[in-house]
């Protein structure tokens, strides 16, 4: 049956549609989107290299590449840069160990989902909501300073504010309460993915655990987790919810993410020349690492 | 044997460990928001406060919470329907044909979720000024839709490249058009990416505070910064109602990740982990 309609429809086709419309079609389904993409990156893009050469809020000077100059001679700006790799590094360390112990500890058990649910809560409030949550915890409500008294590790109340290394610590903390279970769901999936019966040949030749999991499970999640940390590493990099609730830079600007410096000096000093400067000079960093990282990655993630 | 049911119970520490570590704050929190204003913030902290709601008359009559969670569900609301609309198409065109440039505006879509929201703060403020969107939810949508857009196309994406190609061939050999093969056969079929991916937008929209923070300034506010602006000159910040609110986000987005557990690791990989 289907043989004999084939050829009438296919001729059909073919006379319905011009070549032309067939091979514009896929550009015309893709077209709106990515339209609606360039006005949102594009556009932003070329109107902050502008700006960048003016300063002013309103009567707009040329000055050059003066805002440039400033920014690389300013130290705020490096120091910034420094703290997010510094913040971001430790941050996006501590969750995969973390993430990843969970993972090889729950993917067999017979309650993982209820596991799974249970230690999916964090991310399901709003980041603002959590950075008052800490805020709450670490600073104000002094919590987590009265229960460190309690079990005896120290004797006074901790100013989590006042040191450069347990206000970092606090970002961190709060970043990883709420974003392990980022890494740990695909974790957990891609372990949950793979072959049983390589697990228990390995266990029937005599393999231990730790062996199984290190020689077998980890080498084969490799494309997995470099996914998942690009993912998570450049939402890492954009951290901006937590130091502008919880520190504000504090103490002498240790804090301060890259986004909360363009903030400040955009939106509080209102310098947009020298904030859009600094847009662009995050734009072509941006740019750079997509081009070195995500792009490989997510080739090796395609079918 | 014995070996085994020793890691066993070392292994349910550890995880009971976790479990308490992401539990307890939401417990304190739970009770932050129970507990009146002077028991929030005392010299020692108060673990067992008196549990009361009478504290949510107050807070839903100082503060229009209604007014911040209607604005939430519309900006999150139109910005998924603005990333299907736009997104499905896509995302068809990028699963489905072979074409000049198709990885490379696979990839340009893909790049945009990298953007620092930072880093295009500033135009984008000054672009909602001129069209005179400031301080809108209709600002908010488009930002959000934005933001989202690249996610949506690679999650259907990956469910698409999924479909079998045979009930295809056999609804064009029967003159079907490429569109009425998109609607009838690859939307139904690619569904669960499509919830997924729409869960998945609508989370990520709600949870968006830097573009919220500098668009939204007061009329607007939705949940997220509404609750950064909950604090009352000589009354510090309103920890209660903070906690309220938190709480208001946290059940809708709950119940949505429940709908797709099975497909959450696919989709915040943005298709690339099928789990």
């Amino acid at each position: 049956m289907t043989d004999a309609v084939l050829p009438t429809s296919t001729l059909r086709m073919a006379r319905r549609r011009s070549p032309f419309r067939r091979k514009a079609f896929p550009y015309l389904l893709v077209a709106p989107a990515v339209v609606y993409l360039l006005a949102i990156t594009l556009y932003p893009g070329i109107f902050a290299l502008w700006r960048s050469f003016y300063q002013g809020r309103f009567k707009l000077e040329f000055i050059g590449f003066q805002n440039y100059v400033d920014l690389f001679r300013d130290e705020t700006f490096w120091h910034s840069l420094t703290n997010t790799l510094i913040i971001g590094g430790i941050t996006l360390a501590v969750e995969f160990v973390i993430a990843m112990t969970l993972a090889a500890l729950v993917y067999r058990d017979p309650l993982v989902r209820g596991w799974r649910i249970l230690f999916l809560l964090p991310m399901l409030f709003m980041p603002s909501a959590v950075a008052y949550l800490w805020k709450l915890l670490f600073n104000d409500g002094r919590v987590i300073s009265d229960l460190l008294m309690r079990i005896g590790l120290v004797d006074s109340n901790i100013d989590f504010m006042g040191s450069t290394w347990l206000a970092r610590g606090v970002l961190v903390v709060t970043d990883v309460w709420q974003w392990v279970p980022f890494l740990f769901i695909i974790f957990v999936a891609a372990l949950q993915g793979q072959d049983k019966e390589i697990e228990e040949a390995a266990r029937l030749d005599g393999a231990r655990w730790r062996q199984i999991f290190f020689s077998i499970s980890l080498p084969l999640m490799r494309p997995v987790i470099a996914i998942a940390l690009v993912l998570r590493g450049i939402d890492i990099l954009t951290m901006f919810a937590s130091p502008h609730i919880i520190t504000q830079g504090s103490p002498g600007g240790n804090t301060e993410t890259v986004s909360y410096f363009i903030y400040r000096t955009g939106f509080k000093s209102f310098e947009f020349g020298y904030a859009s400067a600094a847009s662009v000079v995050v734009l072509v960093l941006t740019i750079i690492l997509a081009q070195s990282f995500v792009r490989r990655f997510f080739r090796s993630g395609r079918d | 044997m014995s070996d085994g049911s020793r890691f066993s119970a070392g292994r349910t520490i550890l995880l009971s460990v976790w479990g308490l570590f992401c539990v307890l704050p939401i417990i304190f929190f739970a009770t932050i928001a129970l507990r009146p204003r002077n028991e929030i913030i005392a010299p020692q902290p108060i673990y067992f406060p008196t549990i009361s709601i009478e504290t949510w008359a107050k807070i839903w009559a100082e503060w229009p919470i209604m007014h911040y969670f209607m604005n939430s569900v519309i900006s999150v609301t139109g910005s998924v329907i603005i990333c299907l609309v736009l997104g499905i198409p896509a995302a068809y065109s990028l699963a489905r044909y072979q074409y000049r440039g198709r990885d490379d505006i696979g990839f340009y879509i893909l790049s945009t979720k990298m953007m620092a929201p930072a880093a295009v703060a500033i135009p984008i403020f000054f672009l909602f000024r001129a069209m005179g969107l400031l301080d809108t939810v209709w600002a908010l949508m488009l930002v959000y839709a934005a933001m989202n857009l690249s996610i949506v196309v690679w999650i259907i994406r990956s469910y698409m490249i999924d479909i079998p190609h045979e009930i295809e061939d056999a609804a064009r050999t029967d003159g079907a058009s490429d569109l009425r093969i998109l609607w009838s056969i690859i939307i139904p079929m690619g569904l669960p990416g499509i919830i997924t991916a729409a869960v998945i937008a609508a989370i990520f929209a709600m949870n968006e505070y830097l573009f919220t923070l500098i668009i939204a300034s007061k009329n607007a506010y939705p949940l997220s910064v509404a609750l950064a602006n909950f604090s009352g000159g000589s009354d510090g910040i309103i920890y209660n109602a903070i906690a309220l609110v938190a709480f208001l986000a946290f059940f809708p987005a709950l119940l949505l990740v429940i709908l797709i557990q099975n497909h959450l690791s696919r989709g915040l990989t943005m298709g690339a982990v099928k789990g």
